[in-house]
């Protein structure tokens, strides 16, 4: 059972990651903060008792239906999972303009680019808007597997779909931010 | 066919670094929060604890309670509920009937008192008339 200060320490980590991935979603920063509140909440009430290890996906799993939750009370879903179509939109041979926009990322990769405390903020909000404008499943899928850092199985889970629809979801995200990115002039 | 499987598989580990590479640019955008959306999460967080605390304490209380009603009877089903009125309603038979049967005794032994008092061969008034009872109360004690 986590103590009260493994939990402090727990929600502490995640706070901000948690609050970024809302408003990614939801674009309302007070939205977002209630969000985190309310699966911080959820946590603590009903699953404070658990192992301080099962609280990271517990709370992901949380998060996600608490936006869920946020997009079915702004009667807002449908219009949000009329992304959902792009998944099946795939064309052939995308694995090669993605395998070539990558293979040229990596080469700008070594490019020393000093850039100011300005454009470098400029930088970071353009990778947002851009992670914003990526279809929600995408989106989630991403955000799950890169930033929090689980894998494809745990991602499944929280994300209640097929590891082969992780996959699918990440490598697309992956491929329209590298697109989107270069051509705005943004090599990472 | 095959060539798209290579090249898939070639892209596959570019697809997690780009991916890695994307998140280290956003662990550095969530640095830079806002004051006042640090302190709503620092807030967010105390108060998420507190009520972790007060939930605690509830389900403490709780036991504690079951625990209680459970000396004194309670968690039986719906047949030991009812066998627990039984002594109850027993009782109240017995005294319905010891009332009864009070009554029987009563009203049976008036019964008896007026018979021998019709068949007798003395009148009904006679016992009211001062003399005669008089008369009865010496020649019983003589």
């Amino acid at each position: 059972m986590a103590s009260e200060k493994e939990l402090d320490a727990f929600l502490r980590g995640v706070e901000k990651r948690a609050f970024k991935r809302s408003l990614y979603h939801v674009r309302n920063q007070e939205s977002a903060l209630d969000i985190v509140q309310d699966s911080m909440m959820k946590l603590a009430q009903h699953y404070g008792h658990k192992p301080v290890e099962e609280l990271p996906m517990l709370f992901q799993r949380i998060l996600t239906n608490s936006t869920l939750d946020w997009f079915r009370r702004q009667k807002t879903q449908n219009a949000l999972f009329t992304h959902l179509g792009d998944f099946e939109s795939s064309e052939d041979g995308s694995e090669f303009d993605l395998l070539e926009t990558l293979l040229q990322n990596n080469e700008t990769d070594h490019v020393d680019n000093p850039q100011g405390q300005a454009e470098r903020a400029q930088t970071l909000h353009t990778i947002e808007e851009e992670i914003q404008d990526l279809p929600v499943r995408q989106r989630e899928a991403f955000l799950m597997r890169y930033w929090e850092d689980m894998n494809v199985a745990e991602t499944a889970s929280a994300m209640g779909c097929s590891q082969g629809s992780v996959k699918t979801h990440c490598s697309r995200a992956v491929a329209a931010l590298a697109k989107a990115l270069r051509a705005r002039g943004i090599f990472l | 066919m095959n060539s798209q499987t290579t090249s898939f598989a070639n892209v596959h580990p570019l697809i997690d670094q780009f991916g890695a590479r994307i998140a280290n640019q956003l662990d550095a955008a969530t640095q830079q929060l806002p004051h006042d959306v640090s302190e709503r999460l620092r807030a967010a967080r105390t108060q998420a604890l507190a009520k972790r605390r007060v939930d605690e304490t509830e389900a403490a209380g709780s036991v504690t309670s079951q625990g209680g009603s459970a000396v004194l009877g309670g968690g039986f089903g719906l047949w030991g509920r009812a066998a627990s009125w039984l002594p109850l309603v027993a009782l109240t038979v017995g005294l319905v009937g010891i009332g009864t049967l009070q009554d029987q005794m009563r009203a049976t032994e008036i019964a008896e008192v007026d018979v021998e008092l019709l068949t007798g061969e003395l009148p009904t008034t006679a016992y009211t008339d001062p003399g005669f009872a008089q008369y009865l109360k010496h020649g019983t004690q003589d």
